[in-house]
Formats: C-alpha cells, structure tokens, sequence
C-alpha cells in the first residue's frame, strides 16, 4: 500500500520542527555534523540525478564540489564578492564544466564513462593540490567567514538555518524536477536509449543536461559547505568522498531522491562513528558497497517497497 | 487520380559491415491503411522499421514522410513528425511504472503540439490509454514484471500515446493469447478505420495480418518477393517457398 | 637540449619503458580478460595487485619462507582470492548488461576492504621494500643503463604473458574462455559451463595482478596505496581497445614509454597527471579505443 497523503504531510512537518528546534537542543559540533550532513545530502541527491535517475556513471562529482568551495572562498576572501553572489558563481562555473564534461562523454558508456569521469576526477584534484597561486596548493586554503545580507555567519549555529534552507529547497525543487518532463526523460535514457529516441527524447542533450545539473548540485553543495567550514584541503576531494556519496546513493536507493537524503544521513553517520578508525572506515565502506549490491541491490528504500507491497498484496 | 503515398520507401538499401541486410527496398503505404509487413526470419523487416524510425542510417535509398525526406531528421525527430513504433525484442523502460511508460509517449505528443498537461491531467490521460489497451489493472506495476504479451500491448499503449499518424507495430501479437488477439484485432482496425491512423505491421501471426490487412508486402533476404492483397499473397508461390522452403512447397 | 642528449634519453625512455611496460601489459590484460568474457570492468585490480604483494612481503620477511615457496604461494592466494570473490559476491549479482553499474560498485567494494584491511594490519603504516632476488649490477644495451633486475623484470613477463597466451589460444580450458568472451549463449549450447570458466577467469586475472605485483615489487616503495598504478593498466587497455588482448600488450608498453619519456624530457611532476589526462583525450577523441573497432549500435 502507498503511504497516504495526510501522513507522509504530517511525517514532513514533525520532521521539519525536529530540525528547526535542534540546535537550541544541542551543542556546537552536533550541529557542525548536521550542517555536514545537510551538504552531503546535496550531494547525494546531485549524484542521484547522473547515477541513479539518467544511468549515467559519472565519478568526478567531488571536482564539481571542490569548484564550489574554491570558487565560493576565493571570490569572497580576495575579491569582496558577497557570499550569496559567490556561491551562484561556483554553481555556475561548476555547471559550465560539467556541460563541457557530459559534452565530449555523451557517446561513452558504463566502463569508458566511469573511466574517464574517474580520470577527470583525479585531474581536478591535482589542479587543486597544484595550482598554488589560486588554490594555496597542497597546503590547503582558509575559508573567510560568510556574510548573508549583511548578517555574519560566525559559527554553525548561525550557518545551520541557512545551510537548512537551502537543503530543503533543494530537495523540493528536486522533486518537481523528477516529476517533470525532464525527470522522465532522465529515466527514458537510463532504462532504454532506443527506445527513448523513438519517443522523441534527445539522448545526448539529455545526457549533457543531466551532468550539467549534477554538477550545479555539487557546486551548490561547496558553496554551501563554505558558509559554515573555515578551511578546505585538496586531500579531502579525492575519489574517497566521490565513493562516499555515491555510496549514500547506493545504500538509499538508487534513483530515489528519498533514499538519496536517507543514504546521505547513514552514512555521514557512520562516518562520524568511524572517525577515531580510517582504516576501518574503508572496510566498512567496501563491505557496504559489497552487501547491499548483493542483498539489496535496491537500497533501504527498495527494500522497503518490497516489504510495503508484500504485505500489501498478502492482504489482499 | 493518384494518392500521394502516406510513406514511400525508395530504393532502400541497409548494409551492416559486409552484410546486406536489406537490399534495394521500395514500399508505398497509403494513408488510412493497415499495410503488412512480412516475412521470414531475418528477411530485413525491423531494419526497415528501423530506418524508418531514424535509428539505423541505410547505405543509400530514400525514406519520404508525406512526401518530405526523412533522411535529415534525427533519431530523436520522427516523434515529433508524428511517427510512433513498438520493437520487436521490448524496449520498455524496465524500471518506471506501466503509467510512467505512457507518460513519456505523452511527453511526446505534448511536446509536438506545444502543450502542457497538469500532473493530474497527465495521470488520467495515461490511465484513459492504458484503459483501451486493457492494461488498466496494471498501471501501478514497474513495467518488467509484467509478462511478455502485456509488455508488447505496453509498447503498443507507450506508441499510441504518441498521437501518431503513423505507427509501426513489430510483431504486436507475439505472446498474447487469442481473447487478446482479437483485441489486439478489432484495437488495429478502429485505428485505422475511425480514426485515420496508418498503420505498418510487422507480425508473424497470419490469421491477424489476414484479417486485418488492406495490403501485404513481403520480404526475404531483405528483398521485395511480393506485394498485393492478403488474397493475392497467400496465393503466390514464391511467398510459399520463402515461408516453407523449396521442398515443403512442392511436397 | 642537443641531439646526443636526446638520443640518450629516448634510448634509456624506451628501454626503460619497456620494463615497467610489461607491468602494465598485465595488468591491462588482467583487466581485459575480465571485461571481455563477463562485460565487467574490474575496479578492484589494482588492489588486488596491491594485496598480493603484501602477502608475499609478509610470507617472504615475516615468515621467512624462501622465495621458491612464496611465489606460487602468493599467486595461489590471489588466483583462490579473485575466484572466490566471483563466486560469492558477482554470481549473486548477475551478469546482464543491466547490473553493470551493481558490478562495477561491488568491484569497487572489494578495493576498499583490500586497501583498508592492508592498512589495518599494520604492515602497510610504513612504506616498505621487497626483496630481490636479482642484484643490482647494471649492463647498458646501446647507451640505455638497466639493471639486471629490470632485464629479469621484462623478461619474465614477456615469458608469462607468452605462457598465458598459449594457454589462452591451445587448450581446452583457454579455448572455452574465449568462447565465452565472444557469445556466452553460444558457449553454453556447446556445453561450456559459464560459471565456472568465469570464475576461473576471475581467478587468472588476480594471478596476473600478482604476477605484476610479484614482478614490481623490488623496483617500488610499498604502501597500501600502490595500487593505484593500475590507472595506468586501465590507461593501457583503453588505448588496446579494451577487448583485445595483443591490443592491451601493446598499449602497455606505450604507457610505459610514454611515461618514462615524459617523465624525463618535461617534468616528473606531469607524470603524476599525465595518464588521466591520456586517459580522457583517448575515450573523447575515440571512445572505442585507439584500436578498438567502430561503436557498435545497439541492436533492437
């Protein structure tokens, strides 16, 4: 049985007064982790758009996120761009690598995709740990504090209703977008390009578009991440965090912004419990990965519609 | 007087490496009419289909919509000219809802006549379609669980979301049962009959191609053998020996 | 920079090139066999070349076992390791072209447990050297200095990549990969049992990938990050067209040479970027490969 309408509304605003009241709840770093996981969650759900909704095997999402952050926190520390205007520039120039990405891969599939969207990925981060006169270089590079309308972002209580914002509109506008004609193209050229040819969807500008926006996510995810962090390393935009999400895609369900904003929220969890244990942080991940492609290749939410409809049908 | 054929096949030649697959091809179908496509196996008839539908490109030949070339409208135009089809081996979009699946031909017609639909006008337009092709107890499933003769009437209900004024059928009838046959049956003839549409036919079950086609063309080794009525057809001999072979047909 | 200069570093690039050319050549054609006959790109092959050397360093100085037993110890390991993985975790995915993206996740699930159990045990905190068994005298082959280890090096790999393809080509077992790699239907009618020759593929590639590893380990610094080497066996592939064989060879060694050139006429530090740059104007340029064949369109 689908969930009814009044209930999945009421879940939504029990949820949404849990998280405007916690950080009158809580202390400074339980809230520096929400804030965290808010930007994970735009990641996710950017990622889900490429992976999980047009099938398209995309792994250099943390190039897109590394472009927002180092956009946001130049523009706003050498050049006085306000915080807001920053944050749409690194969106943009994210978008606009993306595109040029998804422009020259469109005719590459599965592996030669995954391949060199990996190799991209890789290049980015080289740029990052290189190009010391932009980016500080290997050493790193502080993150000026964020000013919203006049309004000094100083600590993440101050980031956490912005940050939440932006994570629900997000999430929102995400929504509409699957519902829409764009959505269903996505899943038309996921499922079968032939086929979605012959019902007149342009694969390849489909594809573009879907690299395009992922990559706006990612760079939307940085800018954000820029508000409430004070620094950024180029160690940290490797393919580890590209894995992490796409993980959270993978263990919420692919294709499934749910499950995207489910898959984010356990593993930043799990992250944070792994803090104290890198080591252990990467067999759990793998293990992971292993067993839900093997027992639930579908995610937490595919396995709960599975369960939803079995009992459903059993009560038939 | 002369009618402008509703689509003409001229010359069509389709070669994969050293093989052709069809070879030096020609077809009129005229509007309003259920024109048969048959054959044996491997005769070429869904490379013409896909031809036709922009997704293969021939050697040489000509494809002429209304009497425009089709030969300069991408894979993703013949939609928007008002060209729907269905595939031989399923190509459904496995992982959305039957009601989804339709939606995206709906996307299509939409998008051709510069309209837009509330979501809720979306959903019962789906539901209407997939009402007609007697697939409405369906609606909610993905569309791979379905089984194969429901999956066919799917495409067939995806294609005709279309608004197509023409619409290439690849073997519609294959997995359903005879109840749903003659549905199948009397679906094809309304839309040709009452509501203009033109249909080409591609389909191994001859008892539908008999009754309800108004002419038959048929390939073998990607080459025109004969053309005409049902009746005509059925009685010619080269037709006989490219179904039966050689010996069958003299025994 | 004058000609004799030149002529010095191209000789000493190519022939150097060639060395660690071969590694990759087996590394590519570890990676290919796998796509070719269970159309499954193997993220993990680089940490299980990165594994198999630590088993043999910790057979070879932990247990100081001799190197006549740690060799085929170490292979056997990889070869029961990369089966078993096929077995118990890909099986239970499947194989249609629509699980590929599940394959392709779980492969990279492997490479993380390898990389983090190597780094849990403790032996890959530090890096380490391996061993050799070949000294360090040199001999020059025109003006290009080798050691005997690099000669050892590519000779025995050229002898197992010859070994493999005779294998691969002239017996029964061989035969039957093939046949799998060219029409998995086809090969079941004529009785090949699938499974079982995609495990053992799985297995030969993790020997392959140990070999490699058995191979390289004495010329590198050990850490539990080395696998990431394998780029430059994927790098490798790609250019043979990732289907073929010779072509994986060949692409092998033009990343070594290439490499080796690069790293001497412009700077050490574009090595490092290098092959992911390669890597993406190869796939934009020709996203069949250099000598991979035309696009094939999906037959519907």
């Amino acid at each position: 049985m689908p969930i009814s309408m009044p209930a999945k509304l009421s879940a939504a605003a029990a949820a949404l007064i849990a998280l405007i009241v916690l950080p009158q709840l809580t202390s400074g770093y339980v809230v520096y982790l929400a804030n965290l996981m808010l930007v994970y969650i735009i990641l996710a759900i950017g990622l889900n758009i490429l992976i999980g909704e047009t099938g398209q095997f995309g792994l250099a999402h943390v190039a897109f996120y590394g472009i927002g952050i180092y956009t946001t926190a130049i523009l706003t520390s050498r050049y006085g761009v306000p915080f807001p205007v920053a944050v749409i520039a690194g969106m943009l120039l994210a978008g606009a690598i993306g595109f040029l990405l998804g422009a020259v891969s469109f005719r590459m599939r599965d592996i030669y995709l995954a391949l060199s969207t990996f190799a991209f990925g890789e290049a980015m981060q080289w740029v990052f740990k290189s190009w010391d006169a932009v980016t500080n270089g290997p050493n790193g590079m502080r993150i000026p504090q964020a000013s919203l309308f006049g309004f000094r972002i100083t600590n993440d209580h101050d980031a956490y209703y912005v940050v939440l914002a932006v994570a629900i509109v997000t999430v929102l506008v995400t929504i509409l977008l699957m519902q829409s004609r764009l959505g269903r193209a996505f899943r038309a050229v996921r499922e079968s390009e032939p086929a979605a040819l012959a019902l007149g969807v342009n694969v390849r500008r489909t594809k573009v578009i879907a690299f395009t926006l992922s990559a706006v996510y990612a760079g939307l995810a940085g800018g954000i991440f820029a508000s409430f962090s004070s620094f950024i390393h180029p160690d940290s935009l490797g393919f580890t965090t590209t894995i992490l999400v796409l993980t959270m895609i993978v263990v919420g369900g692919l294709g499934s912004i749910a499950g995207a904003v489910m898959g984010a929220l356990i593993l930043g969890l799990i992250q944070e419990l792994l803090r104290q244990a890198p080591s252990y942080q990467e067999i759990i991940y793998g293990v992971i990965l292993i067993l839900f492609m093997m027992y639930a290749p579908k995610g937490v939410i595919g396995a709960l519609k599975a369960r939803f409809s079995r009992s459903g049908s059993a009560a038939k | 007087m002369t009618v402008t054929p509703f689509l003409s096949i001229k010359n069509l030649t389709v070669k994969f490496g050293g093989l052709t697959a069809v070879n030096d091809f020609s077809m009129d179908v005229m509007p309003g009419a259920i024109h048969a496509l048959i054959g044996p196996n491997g005769a070429g008839k869904s490379t013409v289909f896909n031809c036709i539908s922009r997704y293969y490109q021939p050697a040489s030949g000509d494809i002429l919509f209304r009497g425009q070339s089709l030969m300069r409208t991408p894979a993703h135009g013949t939609a928007g000219l008002g060209i729907a089809r269905t595939f031989q081996n399923l190509e459904l979009f496995n992982g959305i809802s039957v009601l989804e699946n339709v939606m995206v031909g709906i996307d299509a017609a939409l998008a051709r006549d510069g309209k837009r639909l509330s979501p809720r006008q979306m959903r019962s337009e789906a539901e209407a379609i997939l009402e007609r092709t007697g697939l409405a107890n369906y609606r909610d499933e993905q569309a791979d669980a379905l089984d194969f003769g429901h999956q066919k009437l799917l495409e067939l209900s995806r294609a005709l979301a279309v608004k197509p004024q023409l619409l290439l059928l690849d073997e519609p009838a294959a997995g359903l049962r005879n109840r749903e046959i003659a549905a199948l049956d009397k679906l094809l003839v309304d839309l040709a009959r009452k509501e203009g549409l033109t249909v080409i036919l591609v389909e191994h079950v001859m008892q539908l191609v008999m009754s309800i086609s108004d002419r038959i063309t048929v390939l073998s080794f990607g080459q025109k053998i004969a053309e005409g009525l049902p009746a005509e057809v059925r009685q010619n001999q080269q037709v006989i020996e490219a179904y039966l072979g050689r010996e069958g047909a003299a025994a | 920079m004058d000609w004799q200069l030149i002529w010095l570093f191209l000789q000493q690039g190519v022939a150097s090139g060639l060395v660690t050319g071969s590694i990759y050549a087996l590394l590519a054609v570890a990676i290919v066999i796998i796509f070719k006959t269970t159309d499954a790109p193997n993220f993990a092959a680089g940490e299980l070349f990165m594994a198999a050397a630590y088993v043999a360093l910790y057979l070879l100085v932990f247990l100081a076992l001799p190197f006549i037993a740690v060799v085929p110890l170490s292979l056997g390991v990889a070869f029961i390791a990369a089966a078993l993985f096929y077995r118990i975790v890909l099986q239970k995915i499947g194989s249609s072209a629509a699980v590929t993206v599940n394959v392709v996740i779980a492969t990279l699930g492997l490479s993380f447990v390898l990389k983090g159990a190597v780094r849990k045990t403790g032996v890959g905190d530090v890096p380490r050297s391996f061993p050799s068994i070949f000294g360090n005298d040199t001999i020059t082959i025109g003006q290009a200095v080798l050691t005997l280890q690099d000669i050892g090096i590519l000779a025995l790999a050229v002898v197992s990549m010859t070994i493999f393809f005779l294998f691969f080509n002239f017996t029964r077992t061989g035969r039957a990969m093939r046949a799998v790699g060219m029409n998995p239907k086809a090969a079941v009618l004529v009785g090949i049992n699938l499974r079982r020759t995609r495990m053992l593929i799985w297995g030969l590639s993790g020997l392959l990938s140990s070999l490699a590893a058995l191979l390289i380990a004495p010329k590198i610094l050990m850490t539990a990050d080395m696998g990431s080497v394998v780029i430059l066996g994927f790098a490798a592939a790609i250019i043979g067209g990732f289907t073929s064989l010779p072509g994986a060879v060949l692409g092998g060694l033009i990343i070594g040479i290439a490499e080796n050139l690069v790293g001497l006429f412009i700077s050490s530090r574009a090595i490092s970027v290098a092959p992911f740059v390669a890597i993406m104007l190869v796939l934009v340029l020709r996203p069949q490969g250099l000598l991979g064949g035309k696009v094939a369109v999906k037959k519907v």
